[in-house]
C-alpha cells in the first residue's frame, strides 16, 4: 500500500534519514520504533509531506506519493494541539472539511464516533473545558474522521491511563479489522508486541531492523527456557543434572516458582521434563522470548558498541 | 484555494466572534463621531461665557450692540465713567470678566480699550471687536453720511484676492484636506498594526499548542498562511465596513440634524437669491470668518469621499497584505512564543515611518523624500492618501498607477519569502530567533 525507498532528508550535514525503505501491505498494523531522534518524526512528515525528503521516493498504492493521497492519511502528531476557543463539532467540521468532507459528513461521521466513545454529549463542549485524557480521544476521533485508508498515529497513547489505551487499542485494531492500515510510532513497547503485525526500528536515521514482531522476537531470543512449578526449590535445584543451567529464580508463594534455564550441551526440553517429573508439580515449561522492549535495547546497545568498536 | 478558504472562515469566525472585536467594532466608531461631534460643535467657538460691560459716558452706542445675538457673550451698559480700580475690586462689578471703554473720542481716534480680568481667548477678542465695530460703524454712518447701512457695507466690503493654483482653479487642494488623507492613512497603519499583530500572535500560538502540525497533515504551510492572512484581513475590512457605515450614517445625522445652518449656503446653489441678499451674506461671512466651523466645512463640502475611499481600501488591502506577510514570517519563525520580540520591535517603527512619512508628504508635498515615500511599499499606503486629498495635477495620475503596482508586486513578492520561511520554520521548535533563520529559511526549498 505504501512504499518507501531510499529516503534520504539532512538538515545542514545532519542526516535525518540515510537510505531508508519499508513497505506497508494494507489492512496490518506497522510499528516505527526507534529511541528519541532516531528520525520517526521526520520520516511521518515527508509522509505527510509536510517537509520534503532530499531524495528517495513514496508510493501509494503504486504511484507517486503526490498531495491529493493525503485524503486518505489521517495523521495524529505527536505533539498535536486543538483550537481551544472551538466546540468539538465546530472543530471536527472545520477539520472534516479540510480532508474533503462536506459540513454533512463531518456531522454524521463525528456523531457517529462520538456515540461509539459514549461520549455524545462532548458534541457542544469547547476544547477548553475537556480533561487532557477527553482531548486525546477527541484528537483520536478527529484523525479517523474521514475514513482515511491509511492511518498515522505518533504515540497515540501518551496522555492516556491505562483504560483508556486499552480502549484505543481495541480501536486501532478494529480499524485494522475493517482493513485499514496502521503506522503506529510508539515508545510504548508492549503494545508493540500486542497489537503490531511488523516493525522498522530506526537508529540515527538508519534502519536497524525490520520484519514480523514475531521473527525479530525470535531473533533475539536466547535459547532458555522458564518453568512454573509448585514444589521445593531445593527439590527442584537437585532434580537438575550438568545439562542445565539456573539463571534466574523468582518465588510466587505457596511453594510455588518460576525458573529460567539455559539448557547446556545435548540437553532438550524432553530431558529437561522427564529429569523433573517426580520432583515437583510442573504448571508450565515455554520458551523464554525477549520482549520488543529487550528487542529494542540490544538492538540499539549492539548498534552502538559496533560504532564504537570502529572508532 | 479551497483549504485556504475554510482556514479563512475559521479565522474569520473566531475573530468576528470575540468580545475585543464586538466592543472595538461599537466603541471605535462612536468614539470618532464623538470627537467629530466635539469638533463640529465647539471646533470653532469657545466654550467660555463672558459677561461685558460697556462704559458709554457719552451715550455713543446708545445702549445698543450689533444685532446679533452671541451665546458666548453678555453685554451690559454703564452710562458713567468707572475707574480701573473701582471695576476690578468693586463688589458690584465682580460679575463682568471685562469693561469697554468708549468715550467721545473713540470716533475720532479710534481708540478703544478692554479690560479683562483673564485672558481672553482670541476668538473672544475677534468677538468683541467685531460686535463693538460693527455698532460704531452704525452710529459713525448716521452721524457723518447719508448713506444707507447697506450702501456703506458694500463700499467698506474688501476685495478678497483669492490665490489659487492654476492646475486646481476650484482649489480642491487645501491643506486642511491633507489632514484628512493623513487621518485616513493613519487608520490604516493602526488596522494594520492591530490586526498584523494579532496575525502573528495567532500564528506563534498556533505552533506553540502544536495544532499547526494536526493542520499540516491536510493543507500546505502556504495555503495555511494565507488562509490565516485573509481571514484576518477578512475581519479587519469587515470591522472597517462597521466602522465606515457607522460613521456615515452619524455624519449624514448630524448633518441634517444637529448642523444644518452650516451647509444652508450650499443648499442655496443654483437657487436665485437677490444680489443684495448674496451681498449681505458675503459681507457677513466675510467679517463672521471666525464663526464659520472649518471642521464641518472639510468633512461635509470638501473631502471627495469616493476617490479617497477607494483609495483608502486599495491601500489598506495592499498595506496589509505587505506588512502582515512580515508579521507572518515572524509568527511562523518563533522558537518560543516570548520569542521573536526584538523583530516585531523594528517592524513597529516601520509602521511609524509610515505614519511619519504620510505627515511629511504633507507638510513638504515638494519636499525631497516624498517621492521616496510615496513609491515605498513601506510608507505608500499613507502618503498616497495624504497626495490624493492634496490633489494630483494633470499627467501625475499615471503614478498613481504605477504605486499601486508597485504595492501590489511588493505585497506578493513579501507573500512569497514569508511563505518559505513560514514553510520552513513553523515545525522549528526550542531556537533562540536570529536574523539568519530568515536567511536560511528564505532559501531553502
Amino acid at each position: 500500500m505504501l512504499e518507501i525507498s531510499k529516503l534520504t532528508k539532512s538538515y545542514g550535514h545532519q542526516f535525518a534519514l540515510k537510505d531508508v525503505s519499508f513497505s506497508l501491505v494494507e489492512g496490518e498494523i506497522f510499528g516505527l520504533l526507534g529511541p528519541n531522534g532516531a528520525g520517526k518524526s521526520t520520516l511521518i512528515r515527508i509522509v505527510n509531506q509536510i517537509i520534503e525528503q532530499n531524495s528517495g521516493w513514496i508510493k501509494y498504492n503504486n504511484d507517486l506519493f503526490r498531495r491529493e493521497h493525503l485524503r486518505n492519511i489521517g495523521y495524529l502528531p505527536e505533539e498535536r494541539g486543538l483550537y481551544r476557543g472551538m466546540t468539538v463539532e465546530e472543530h471536527g467540521i472545520f477539520l472534516g472539511r479540510l480532508r474533503g468532507m462536506s459540513v454533512k459528513e463531518s456531522k454524521e461521521a463525528l456523531r457517529y464516533w462520538l456515540e461509539r466513545f459514549e461520549i455524545e454529549e462532548w458534541s457542544k463542549k469547547r476544547i477548553e473545558e475537556l480533561s487532557k485524557g477527553m482531548a486525546q480521544k477527541i484528537q483520536f476521533i478527529f484523525t479517523v474522521l474521514h475514513q482515511p485508508k491509511l492511518i498515522i498515529l505518533d504515540e497515540p497513547f501518551s496522555g492516556f491511563d491505562p483504560l483508556n489505551v486499552e480502549l484505543i487499542k481495541k480501536e486501532i485494531q478494529s480499524l485494522k479489522a475493517q482493513g485499514r492500515t496502521i503506522l503506529l510510532s510508539t515508545h510504548n513497547m508492549n503494545s508493540v508486541e500486542e497489537i503490531c503485525d511488523r516493525a522498522v526500528l530506526l537508529h540515527h536515521g538508519k534502519i536497524l531492523l525490520e520484519g514480523r514482531v514475531s521473527d525479530l522476537r525470535d531473533e533475539y531470543k536466547t535459547g532458555q527456557y522458564t518453568v512454573r512449578f509448585e514444589g521445593n526449590m531445593i527439590g527442584f535445584v537437585n532434580a537438575l543434572w550438568s545439562g542445565f543451567q539456573i539463571v534466574e529464580t523468582r518465588e510466587f508463594g505457596n511453594n510455588r516458582f518460576e525458573a529460567d534455564l539455559a539448557l547446556v550441551g545435548d540437553s532438550s526440553i524432553d530431558t529437561l521434563m522427564s529429569v523433573l517429573i517426580g520432583h515437583v508439580k510442573v504448571e508450565a515449561i515455554y520458551e523464554k522470548l525477549p520482549g520488543m522492549q529487550e528487542v529494542f535495547i540490544q538492538a540499539i546497545e549492539s548498534a552502538q558498541k559496533e560504532v564504537t568498536d570502529e572508532k | 484555494m479551497r483549504n485556504s478558504w475554510i482556514i479563512a472562515m475559521r479565522e474569520w469566525r473566531e475573530r468576528i466572534g470575540s468580545r475585543t472585536f464586538v466592543l472595538f467594532s461599537i466603541l471605535g466608531p462612536l468614539t470618532v463621531l464623538t470627537i467629530l461631534y466635539m469638533l463640529f460643535a465647539y471646533g470653532g467657538k469657545t466654550a467660555t461665557k463672558w459677561n461685558v460691560l460697556i462704559t458709554d459716558p457719552s451715550g455713543i452706542m446708545a445702549d445698543k450692540i450689533a444685532s446679533r445675538t452671541d451665546s458666548n457673550i453678555r453685554y451690559s451698559f454703564a452710562d458713567n465713567y468707572i475707574e480701573i480700580e473701582e471695576f476690578a475690586n468693586g463688589k458690584r462689578y465682580q460679575q463682568y470678566d471685562a469693561m469697554v471703554e468708549i468715550n467721545e473720542k473713540v470716533l475720532s481716534n479710534k481708540i478703544g480699550f478692554v479690560f479683562y480680568r483673564q485672558i481672553p481667548s482670541k476668538n473672544l477678542e475677534k468677538k468683541v471687536q467685531y460686535q463693538v465695530e460693527r455698532r460704531l460703524e452704525e452710529v459713525l454712518v448716521k452721524r457723518f453720511t447719508e448713506l444707507s447701512l447697506t450702501d456703506f457695507k458694500k463700499i467698506k466690503q474688501p476685495l478678497n484676492l483669492s490665490f489659487r493654483n492654476v492646475y486646481d482653479p476650484h482649489d480642491f487642494s487645501q491643506d486642511k484636506r491633507a489632514w484628512v488623507g493623513l487621518f485616513l492613512g493613519l487608520v490604516i497603519f493602526v488596522f494594520i498594526a492591530l490586526f498584523a499583530m494579532g496575525l502573528m500572535r495567532s500564528i506563534s500560538r498556533e505552533k506553540s499548542n502544536r495544532i499547526v502540525e494536526v493542520l499540516l497533515g491536510s493543507v500546505r504551510p502556504v495555503q495555511l498562511m494565507f488562509g490565516k492572512i485573509l481571514g484576518i484581513g477578512m475581519a479587519a475590512i469587515f470591522q472597517f465596513s462597521i466602522w465606515f457605515v457607522t460613521i456615515a450614517i452619524g455624519l449624514t445625522l448630524m448633518r441634517n440634524t444637529l448642523f444644518p445652518d452650516y451647509i444652508s449656503a450650499n443648499l442655496e446653489n443654483g437657487v436665485q437669491v437677490t444680489e443684495e441678499v448674496q451681498n449681505s451674506r458675503n459681507f457677513e461671512k466675510q467679517f463672521e470668518g471666525f464663526e464659520y466651523n472649518e471642521f464641518v466645512d472639510l468633512v461635509f463640502e470638501r473631502v471627495q469621499f469616493g476617490p479617497m475611499i477607494t483609495a483608502f481600501v486599495f491601500c489598506l488591502i495592499g498595506g496589509y497584505l505587505f506588512y502582515s506577510s512580515l508579521f507572518a514570517a515572524v509568527g511562523a519563525s518563533v522558537g518560543s512564543e516570548s520569542d521573536g520580540q526584538q523583530f516585531v520591535i523594528p517592524l513597529v517603527l516601520l509602521l511609524c515611518l509610515g505614519v511619519y512619512a504620510g505627515y511629511y508628504a504633507m507638510i513638504n508635498p515638494q519636499g525631497p523624500l516624498t517621492s521616496w515615500f510615496y513609491y515605498l511599499p513601506f510608507t505608500s499606503p499613507a502618503v498616497v492618501l495624504v497626495k490624493l486629498a492634496q490633489g494630483f495635477n494633470p499627467g501625475e495620475a499615471y503614478s498613481l498607477i504605477l504605486v499601486g503596482f508597485i504595492l501590489l508586486i511588493s505585497s506578493i513578492v513579501m507573500l512569497w519569502i514569508s511563505g518559505r520561511i513560514y514553510k520552513n520554520g513553523i515545525l522549528q521548535f526550542g531556537h533562540r530567533l536570529k536574523l539568519r533563520h530568515f536567511f536560511k529559511w528564505t532559501k531553502q526549498v
